[in-house]
């Protein structure tokens, strides 16, 4: 209800800004676990750092020459504090990697999915296939997706960002990605959906994504391929499953 | 008219196979492209259940892979048995 | 003993200072020749073979004077003292563990492509197309052959032990011959191999790893003959004989790595 007053409005950040420095918005349970481990992980670092910089200021400020004169010449080791110091992190290097290896392994789980989309590196474009539903003459859905130039782009389209031809997926649906290379190493990567997959030539990698909300969704080739390595971004929309088989029929 | 579409294309793909369980699905794809031709060699191309490794070729392999693969066939020079 | 006891009415420590050489300048710039020759050989630039066989004779040159210096402070300054035999020992052993640790990593080449074979060869090994070798011919006979000199070895350092002369220049003997046809018969092997170099990660692996075996298995066959050269001239005695017992060391690792392509390659790598 209170969506629909302009001011309570929630926009999403689906993409990069200026001077960035906290996460984009979550679009899938994924990338919300991966906020989440990010979270966890981020309190015990500030409990660590807080007390790592508090002893060590603490001897910087009380042990100089001048405060305290005497040097402790015997005193070289002390074994409580040494078994303190040793089982400590190893108890919570165990309560990072408990979380950890459970995200992992959700992460790499592709049990059912229900559409598949093949996604093909290339110097410099993403090309994708959609051969679930393929036609008489067998032929399926098959476009290549490159950049728009800055000249092309019209209002609100983002500069280095915006494709040709956007990744259309349904919200709300089980998606199987099958990635690889044609020529050397990419890697498809769309932070909203916490997804970053190497595209290998010859290798086939797996990998699901989950589309909780429409929108658009953008990324970048995350592993340098090349010249124009930082000019074949990734643009994802996300929309309601009718408008999903609309334009696969239109295709 | 979204009646007809939700009818028309049923949205459905190749399921998990526990033989490749990992990340790495190359395999995924090649089995079944490799088993489909077995299996119309063994019982006819009109042999409804083969239709089910077609699908999951189509849906698994790259495109180029599967127009090489066609090719290596036409040429002889596909590495792997075809036979049944 | 005696020769250490004369060398310290002369100094007070056991080790020797090498005098000025030029070997390792000349060796350090031959193998920089040797292997960019290699690489212009094999790219197809002009005069690349002959820079090679350039860079092969200079190495092979520089490191025959080099043995030869080595030789002469051992063998007539008596510079080879208990602690610096202990010191080579070392050095020697070491060597060999890098060299283990150079064919682990060919045979983890050759297990990463044999135990999933990728669906380019055909998913099968050995790949579809390729007839490997029968392990039970030529290669079990080379086994024999490399477990049988590996023994007559034993016996010739054994006799050398015991100070029985004939004993020990016969067993060396046989070493080398045995260690001769068993690479004759390698070559006849690779002139008859169905298969090249080039015939898929096979052909790779299978000539990387016996090639880099027979290699070795031609520089332990030099180091015997030296063995057998300085038996003849009475270089050694029954207690200091370490270049002998080096190569020994060096032909048992030879035997095992064999033991291991065998086992691996031949046998389990061709079904």
């Amino acid at each position: 209800m209170l969506q629909n007053f302009s001011i309570f409005k929630t926009i999403f950040n689906d993409a990069p800004q200026p001077w960035q420095l906290g996460f984009q918005d979550s679009a899938a349970p994924g990338f919300t676990g991966i906020v989440e481990l990010h979270n966890t992980i981020f309190f015990y670092l500030v409990v660590i750092s807080v007390g790592v910089f508090w002893v060590l200021g603490s001897i910087i400020y009380y042990y100089n020459s001048k405060k305290s004169p005497i040097v402790h010449k015997y005193l070289n080791h002390g074994t409580l504090i040494e078994l303190i110091w040793t089982i400590t992190p190893a108890l919570i290097l165990i309560a990072i990697a408990f979380p950890s290896f459970r995200l992992l392994y959700l992460l790499d789980e592709v049990i059912s999915p229900t559409i598949t989309i093949k996604v093909v590196g290339h110097q410099w474009y993403w090309s994708y296939e959609y051969s679930d539903y393929v036609n008489e003459s067998g032929e399926s859905i098959e476009f290549d997706s490159y950049m728009l130039p800055e000249s092309d782009l019209e209002l609100g389209q983002f500069r280095l960002l915006d494709v040709d031809n956007k990744v259309i997926v349904p919200v709300d649906t089980h998606i199987r990605l099958i990635v690889t290379g044609a020529d050397v190493i990419h890697s498809w990567a769309v932070p909203s959906l916490g997804i970053k997959i190497d595209a290998v030539p010859g290798r086939l990698n797996q990998t699901s994504i989950l589309a909780e909300r429409a929108g658009t969704f953008y990324g970048q080739c995350s592993e340098i391929c090349g010249v124009w390595h930082g000019f074949m971004p990734i643009a994802v929309e996300a929309v309601p499953v009718q408008d999903y088989l609309a334009w696969i029929d239109s295709n | 008219m979204s009646e007809d579409l939700s009818s028309k294309y049923i949205l459905q793909t190749a399921g998990f196979d526990a033989r490749f369980p990992n990340t790495n699905q190359t395999r995924h794809c090649f089995q079944n492209y490799t088993d489909y031709f077995k299996c119309i060699a063994a019982k006819g191309e009109d042999f409804a259940p083969c239709k089910q490794f077609k699908r999951a070729y189509n849906s698994l392999c790259p495109n180029e892979w599967i127009a090489k693969w066609d090719d290596q066939r036409e040429n002889g020079n596909f590495p792997a048995s075809l036979e049944p | 003993m005696n020769l250490e006891l004369l060398r310290l009415n002369l100094q007070f420590n056991p080790y020797h200072l090498v005098p000025q050489s030029p070997w390792p300048i000349l060796v350090s710039f031959s193998l920089l020749a040797y292997t960019q020759s290699g690489v212009m050989f094999m790219h197809g630039y002009p005069y690349g073979g002959a820079l090679l066989t350039l860079g092969f004779i200079l190495t092979t040159f520089g490191m025959v004077l080099w043995f030869r210096d080595i030789i002469k402070e051992a063998t007539f300054e008596g510079a080879h003292t208990t602690q610096v035999q202990n010191g080579l020992v070392i050095g020697f052993v070491l060597f060999i563990v890098s060299e283990a640790f150079a064919f682990l990593s060919i045979f983890w080449a050759f297990f990463h492509s044999a135990l999933s074979p990728a669906i380019e060869i055909g998913g099968c090994w050995p790949p579809q197309g390729i007839t490997a070798l029968n392990p039970f011919a030529i290669p079990l006979l080379n086994t024999i052959l490399l477990l049988s000199s590996g023994a007559f070895v034993t016996y010739g350092h054994h006799a050398l032990l015991q100070g029985n002369r004939k004993g020990a220049i016969s067993g060396t003997l046989i070493t080398v011959v045995l260690a001769i046809i068993f690479t004759a018969l390698q070559g006849y092997e690779y002139a008859q191999a169905p298969f090249t170099i080039a015939d898929s990660v096979f052909g790779s692996a299978f000539f990387c790893s016996t090639g880099l075996h027979g290699l070795h298995v031609i520089i332990g066959t030099l180091f015997i003959l030296v063995g057998l050269f300085r038996i003849i001239n009475y270089h050694f005695t029954t207690k200091h004989h370490l270049g002998y017992e080096a190569s020994i060391l060096y032909w048992h690792f030879v035997d095992v790595v064999w033991l291991f392509l065998f086992i691996a390659i031949y046998y389990w790598g061709s079904n």
